[in-house]
């Protein structure tokens, strides 16, 4: 058993009274407070914009998992589109768009392990994403 | 107005060496801009007890190809207790409580709402609060009012 955390900090003042999230937890196997034991990591650099799998559910042995996924491009017009599914398996896929990662943006999500997450670059110049699974 | 978000990751035994993954304070922007986001839904609270999914921020197709993040938090003490976070009946994952995730949304139809369900919820285990935030640019949210 390992000790790992993960802690958020957010603040907005878009609204009048300003927002402060600060919360910290630790990353646990299913259901329990024992700290998971594995980890990856991993940088790539993508040169097309074609969709692909970033994360296959055959490189995690469990059916719980937390990803952490970052675009650290400097480039505000560059962005991954994140989508979770089976790549490929339908017309075009069945994938579900999550969300759309621009320059600097992180996500950081449970993953129920049951379909890969996959990665479109917005562009064909060489993108570098990094990411981790925790499980 | 602008809304920073940062996150940290520390382990001390996972690996060989620590592990201190810090992104910083980013700041929130518009789609492929350095505009900030400039609207919110603040932060929220609501208590869970359906096992089936519940819309937790309805999407509006007019949000497609714009900026919006999502903060979603299990606050339950008990680690037992999770949420299963849907969108489009695609399952994303399970907040046990403690857990959060920061995502980015896209909204490609309506069919692309958040949902949430309590799912192994009964009537002995308490609800289960849920806290969450959005943050978006220049779609009308109404339906979220």
């Amino acid at each position: 058993m390992a000790t790992t955390n993960a802690q958020i900090i957010l603040g907005s003042d878009i609204t009048d009274s300003v927002l402060g999230v600060d919360n910290t937890t630790q990353l646990n196997t299913a259901g329990t407070t024992t700290g998971v034991n594995t980890m990856t990591s991993v940088t790539k650099v993508l040169s097309s914009t074609n969709q692909v799998d970033l994360i296959a559910t055959g490189s995690v042995s469990t059916t719980h998992a937390y990803v952490y996924i970052n675009n650290p491009s400097t480039d505000e017009t560059k962005y991954f589109i994140i989508t979770i599914g089976n790549e490929g398996a339908g017309s075009p896929t069945d994938t579900e768009e999550i969300g759309r990662l621009y320059a600097g943006d992180f996500m950081f999500f449970p993953w129920d392990v049951d379909d890969d997450i996959c990665i479109t670059p917005s562009t064909s110049d060489d993108m570098t994403v990094e990411y981790m699974v925790f499980s | 107005m602008a809304t920073n978000a940062q996150l940290i990751l520390t382990s001390g035994d996972i690996a060989g060496d620590p592990v201190n993954v810090d992104t910083g304070q980013i700041t929130l922007t518009k789609a492929g801009t350095l505009n900030d986001l400039d609207q919110s839904t603040g932060l929220s609270r609501v208590h869970l007890r359906s096992t089936t999914n519940k819309v937790l921020l309805a999407a509006n197709a007019e949000g497609d190809n714009l900026a919006a993040k999502v903060y979603v938090i299990n606050k339950s003490t008990d680690s037992a207790l999770y949420v299963t976070v849907t969108i489009n009946a695609q399952t994303i994952g399970k907040l046990y409580g403690g857990d959060f995730m920061f995502i980015p949304w896209s909204q490609t139809d309506t069919s692309a709402s958040i949902e949430v369900a309590a799912t192994n919820w009964t009537s002995s285990t308490g609800d289960i609060p849920v806290e969450y935030a959005l943050f978006h640019e220049d779609t009308d949210f109404l339906t979220n009012a």
